[in-house]
């Protein structure tokens, strides 16, 4: 796609699935953040991580095995929650656990029998080795998870500024919830192979949480964040491959220091000593 | 009120209760409102005020009888229900730093009836605009919610369910946080509210200042109704404090 612009193909690649991965996560990460549950694309990461080794040993596609993992995830945490009556975090930490015990599980016992296990991709991302068809879904997901903010804008800034209040207006919050649900899950499994498991969390929740400290309506957020960790993630993949650095950890650690420096320059925290007179 | 009239809110031996919960908290209440009336629940602290309202607008699950408001049954049609009655919740605290300011907070109370896939239109922004003027707050439109004090939050609150035009309006603890004068300034607004057809139920501690007219008083104790009449506004507080004396001494 963007050929016309990276004449080798594989940082062309290597670009496009960075960019594409960080505009959906960082947009739904709005979401997340806001939404105070932060843990749920810890869990999903760790979902997709899961699926994705139980896809390996199976000898089926990872990525579909990862997409199954984390929807399966997304469909559970509410009807657990609600069974178990537990708060939404505590459920959360119950999945993680049990995912991340899945996915480890897995990668030793094919460790084991000598099945030659590639985790460290799964672990850390792989921007190089990627394929075509793995970007075109990527831009899919963006493209799903921008249209699915302007459509839903309204009832989603209700249900981030306060949950009971958006049920009162009469706004369906159980359908909407499990839709944001849904496209997390998709976003992050289709993500999992360029950014890792262990990173994922980071272009979920840093962007949006930088954006955060500059933006004061939610609308500004959604443009702010994925503005954020677009242009980041294009500068980690093309300085990764230029260096011969590991572009996902690279890319990780220039976001954390947008964030770092927006903390520090945050007008939101800044007190006037002017006087009204 | 008129018996000739149907009532707006139909409750039938009604039991509503929290998940979890081993007895329900509403036991056998049934409560005919109907429109126009303005009533307020009174009753000491867990005595079932919030959560009468809370099924009547049907955010709670009823375990047994029948209840219907503005003709719907309200296990089944609970967000129909909530797209025509406002709510004004009792316990709010929203982050300084959250990214809404009072106009978009106003707006919110159109989204429901607005509906999904569609974008808010003139006649929805004029209406959150209405209802900011009438709550004096159009100054603070574009203020984060977050930085405002608590009584301001209150008047954005109560200005985003007007601005849904409800046909009931119930208030949980809507004078907590506010002055004397503004009671005063919300109260008469409510009555008006009430003078044009919109039925209001209140859940208050304060009666201070209340509209000038006839009040039914419901006052509830341990999940059922001990007193339900009409009376004159200046007898509203002894009312509510003799059946809360008697709650007590019993």
């Amino acid at each position: 796609m963007l050929e016309f612009l990276i004449s080798n193909n594989i940082v062309c690649h290597a670009v496009e699935a960075m960019l594409f991965a960080s505009l959906s996560c960082s947009i739904l990460g709005v979401i997340v953040t806001q939404f105070n549950v932060s843990s749920i694309g810890f869990t999903m990461a760790h979902a997709a991580f899961a699926g994705a080794a139980i896809g390996m040993f199976a000898g089926i596609n990872s990525t579909l095995a990862a997409i199954a993992a984390s929807v399966l995830v997304a469909l559970l945490i509410g009807p657990v929650g609600e069974y178990s009556k537990m708060s939404t975090d505590s459920i959360l930490g119950v999945f993680f656990g049990m995912t991340m015990a899945i996915a480890i599980f897995f990668i030793a016992y094919m460790q084991y029998l000598g099945m030659g296990m590639s985790a460290t991709a799964l672990l850390f991302g792989d921007v190089v080795s990627l394929y075509r068809e793995e970007i075109y879904a990527l831009a899919g997901i963006s493209v799903i998870s921008i249209i699915f903010v302007y459509l839903f804008y309204k009832e989603i800034s209700a249900l981030i500024f306060n949950r009971k209040i958006a049920e009162a207006s009469g706004i369906p919050v159980k359908p909407l919830y499990y839709g944001i649900l849904f496209i997390i899950a998709l976003a992050v499994a289709l993500s999992l192979n360029i950014i890792g498991g262990l990173l994922l969390f980071v272009w979920l929740v840093t962007p949006a949480a930088a954006a955060y400290q500059f933006c004061h309506s939610l609308k500004s957020m959604f443009i702010v964040a994925p503005a954020i960790a677009g242009t980041v993630s294009v500068i980690g993949a093309l300085a990764g491959l230029a260096w011969s650095l590991p572009v996902a950890p690279l890319t990780a650690i220039m976001i954390t220091s947008v964030f770092v420096v927006s903390m520090i320059l945050s007008p939101k925290r800044k007190i006037s000593y002017r006087k009204p007179y | 009120m008129s018996s000739h009239q149907k009532p707006v809110i139909s409750l039938k031996n009604i039991y509503t209760a929290y998940e979890g919960a081993e007895y329900p908290v509403i036991r056998d209440v049934s409560l005919d409102i109907f429109p126009g009336e303005f009533v307020i629940i009174g009753g000491p602290n867990g005595a079932g005020k919030t959560t009468i309202l809370e099924t009547i607008n049907g955010l709670l699950k009823i375990t047994h009888g029948e209840a219907e408001v503005l003709g719907m049954n309200v296990s089944s049609k609970g967000n129909n229900i909530r797209k025509r009655v406002g709510y004004v919740i009792q316990n709010f605290a929203f982050d300084p730093m959250t990214p809404f300011n009072v106009g978009e907070i106003v707006l919110m109370g159109r989204y429901g009836l607005i509906g999904p896939l569609k974008k808010t239109g003139e006649k929805d922004i004029n209406r959150a605009l209405e209802a900011m003027k009438v709550l004096k707050i159009e100054n603070l439109k574009d203020m984060p919610i977050g930085k405002l004090s608590g009584g301001q939050q209150q008047k954005a609150l109560i200005a985003q369910s007007i601005a849904k035009d409800p046909e009931i309006l119930l208030l949980d603890e809507p004078f907590s946080n506010l002055d004397l004068l503004t009671r005063e300034f919300v109260s008469e607004m409510l009555g008006e509210m009430a003078r044009k057809g919109c039925t209001i139920i209140i859940v208050s501690h304060a009666f201070d200042a209340l509209p000038d007219f006839d009040i039914r008083i419901v006052a509830m104790n341990e999940g059922r109704i001990s007193l339900d009449e009409t009376c004159s506004p200046d007898e509203v507080e002894n009312k509510i404090r003799s059946i809360s004396g008697e709650i007590q001494n019993a």
